[in-house]
């Protein structure tokens, strides 16, 4: 099935047409003048991108094309079936409100992330260890692009020669820099954006990072080597079309492309309020080294759910809530 | 222990490497009296406007003098150093930079000093004889009567966590108020109010410091490295402060405050501007991120008039009528840094790279679990909050 964004720019004569018929395939600028009214810009004649936004899909629990599954983390249910899996144990008293929605997903070309046959391996495992893997869970910077989909808001501040990215996730930031300025003496969590405009559309070099983030919920990741290019096209005052080219040779056989729409916030008086979580994760991360464990039982009409907490042995205890 | 010491001098390693950089630049400059643009009138150029012409306040802002924050009595009326006393000061700094400064030779307070000056700022000494300049004397005004009770209830829960401790036997200033005697009873109660300093337990996060916590980072800040991005109706501030426990802060030209029950750890920020001045009025804070004790009540207006193309004045008035009994304001002067240099290229990880917490509460297990065994000494004894003496007073912006 043709996801919404498959292949190269439509060219107008066909567009015309897919308009017509309901699909929402992406529009040349010169159509959307045509059918959009103009955002606002600054006054050197560029888009102006200031305001709150957000992402409007699921491209934070699985970036690929799925069908809704019953939770993130799941077991085998009475039939060996994938189609018949179960919410797990961790999950299983948020029961339909634990589930993931189906998505065409945002890969673009054949839809496929392509990984080296180790890093795949990888991949696999950190779906099957997501509570113990995300670095989401634990409240630690999301990194780009996840910080960008995430289901939060964010605002984007452009000025003169930096535009300023704060997210709600745990107030995470970045800054793309439109002028010349030193890289980071170290690696990060967020990268390092150097910006520039080719017409209306704002192309951003993103390196520096630190290779601990995930792409997503269900353990798609990468290296110290990920090397992003964003375009960013306004499609119209309210909305802005995302495009990330992702490559990193420790990870990825070549590069491939994710794209969606950016959403700007319409209500009157859109504010983005911070999902401050270092203290909502710390009974997760450190619970297990209370001198009273605190968070242990539940009971509800149908089920009562026990929590014992563990400490990773030696080192483990670092390495678990590191990776 | 050193995690405490870390919080406590916040941006001290940050500093570090502006230390001999300004020490070149800040000695050939003459103090100039207030409403001229400070020191860096005479070189800078005029102040900058937008395209769209509202005050350019973008670029990275650092204070880069050495200013008491309240004033000594003995200074009361006294609003400026003159030269000789701003020279005087940076003199005595530099002859005796406390480099040799120790506890007691072999005492565990010594052992535990393990930050001596190296790790401290050494700014040169600012016009201003405090950063304090309302009310008049300089002085943040008095407490309320309901948070004087409210301290001294606080105070003493954590006298009660130190009365086995040396620090108690010895009647060391951490002890002050305080008495010796057997362990507590009151050690396992729940703190009487919502925990933000060091305190002598450890039976989980919540015991610790918010600097422990990653959390420490809190409106208004007067030390940091502040990056401010400005559009034409959201100015975004970036501020590096505490060794990696900065934050950013968005200030909105439009709409309103939401509701009480919203609590922001920063607060609600929105500005118009004034004339050349940015006016930002944040309230809507959180009770668990005090600033020098501000509760939600909090209300913060700050003023940011960039008085020339080097400087940016920020003046930040506080009022809050359930803490102070008057409102106060503090003034300090930034000077732009050299935004190639991108001075703030260091995200605020802290909570990422958070070893420390894990390990202290490990620390305390192993500490109980041998405690029961009778192979160690009941934790009660130890003191692991007090164990840095008093801060000179320029650390505790």
């Amino acid at each position: 099935m043709a996801g919404l964004f498959r292949g190269s720019t439509v060219v107008t004569a066909i567009v015309a047409v897919a308009l017509g018929a309901g699909a929402a395939t992406w529009a040349t600028r010169t159509t959307d003048q045509a059918t959009r009214p103009a955002g606002p810009r600054t006054t050197a004649g560029k888009p102006d991108f200031g305001g709150v936004w957000q992402t409007v899909n699921e491209a934070q629990w699985d970036l690929q094309a799925h069908a809704a599954r019953p939770a993130v983390v799941t077991q085998r249910g009475v039939y060996d079936y994938d189609y018949a899996r179960v919410p797990a144990a961790p999950v299983l008293a948020l029961g339909a409100a634990g589930g993931v929605p189906g998505s065409l997903g945002v890969v673009q070309g054949d839809g496929q992330i392509p990984y080296t046959p180790e890093a795949l391996a990888v991949k696999q495992q950190n779906g099957e260890n997501w509570i113990d893997r995300d670095p989401e869970l634990k409240c630690y910077l999301p990194g780009i692009p996840r910080a960008m989909y995430m289901p939060y808001p964010f605002t984007i501040v452009q000025g003169t020669d930096k535009i300023h990215m704060t997210f709600a996730f745990s107030n995470a930031a970045r800054v793309v820099h439109m002028n010349a300025v030193e890289g980071p003496p170290d690696d990060t969590y967020m990268g390092h954006s150097v910006g520039r405009w080719e017409g209306d559309t704002l192309v951003v070099d993103v390196r520096n990072f630190n290779g601990k983030n995930w792409f997503d919920r269900a353990g798609n990741h990468h290296s110290d080597a990920l090397h992003l290019v964003e375009r960013f096209t306004p499609l119209g005052p309210d909305a802005i079309r995302y495009d990330v080219t992702i490559e990193d040779p420790k990870v990825f056989t070549r590069p491939w492309t994710i794209s969606m729409p950016l959403y700007r916030r319409l209500e009157p008086n859109a504010t983005v309020l911070d999902y401050n979580c270092i203290d909502f994760a710390e009974e997760f991360m450190y619970g297990n080294l209370r001198k009273t464990p605190l968070v242990t039982h539940w009971e509800g009409e149908t089920m009562i759910v026990d929590i014992t907490r563990k400490i990773p042995p030696g080192d483990k205890l670092h390495e678990w809530y590191r990776r | 222990m050193a995690r405490r010491i870390l919080e406590a001098l916040g941006v001290a390693v940050v500093m570090m490497a502006l230390a001999v950089f300004l020490q070149d630049e800040a000695s050939g400059q003459t103090p100039v009296p207030s409403g001229s643009g400070g020191a860096n009138a005479a070189k800078a150029g005029p102040a900058p406007t937008t395209p769209w012409g509202q005050p350019d306040l973008q670029g990275i802002w650092l204070d880069e003098f050495d200013t008491p924050f309240e004033r000594p009595a003995q200074n009361a009326d006294k609003e400026f150093f003159t030269d000789e006393e701003r020279t005087a000061r940076d003199d005595r700094a530099i002859a005796d930079a406390g480099r040799n400064e120790r506890a007691g030779l072999g005492s565990a307070q010594d052992v535990a000093g393990a930050y001596n000056a190296v790790f401290t700022s050494a700014k040169p000494t600012g016009r201003r004889t405090s950063l304090v300049v309302d009310p008049p004397n300089g002085r943040i005004p008095g407490l309320t009567p309901e948070t004087q009770e409210r301290n001294r209830i606080d105070q003493e829960f954590r006298l009660a966590l130190l009365q086995n401790t040396s620090t108690c036997k010895n009647a060391a200033p951490g002890c002050r108020g305080g008495k010796y005697g057997p362990p507590s009873p009151r050690l396992d109660e729940t703190a009487p109010f919502y925990n933000t300093q060091r305190m002598n337990r450890h039976n989980g996060p919540e015991d610790q410091s918010m600097g422990d916590r990653c959390m420490l980072g809190t409106t208004p800040d007067f030390n940091g490295f502040r990056r401010i991005v400005q559009g034409p109706r959201l100015v975004a501030m970036g501020v590096d402060t505490g060794q990696g426990q900065g934050y950013q802060r968005v200030v909105y030209l439009s709409g309103s405050h939401p509701p009480k029950t919203v609590q922001l750890r920063h607060g609600d920020s929105r500005g118009r501007f004034e004339g050349q001045t940015l006016v930002v009025e944040t309230t809507n804070f959180s009770q668990t991120f005090p600033y020098r004790g501000s509760s939600e009540n909090l209300i913060l207006v700050e003023r940011f008039t960039r008085l020339n193309a080097k400087t940016l004045e920020y003046s930040a008035t506080l009022t809050d009528p359930t803490v102070w009994t008057a409102p106060w304001t503090v003034t300090q002067e930034l000077t732009a840094q050299n935004d190639e240099q991108n001075r703030i290229y260091y995200e605020p990880r802290c909570h990422e790279g958070n070893y420390g917490l894990p390990s202290l509460l490990v620390g305390a297990r192993l500490d109980d679990k041998a405690f029961r065994a009778g192979t160690g000494p009941n934790p009660a004894s130890h003191d692991t909050a007090t164990c840095v003496n008093e801060l000179p007073a320029a650390r505790e912006n």
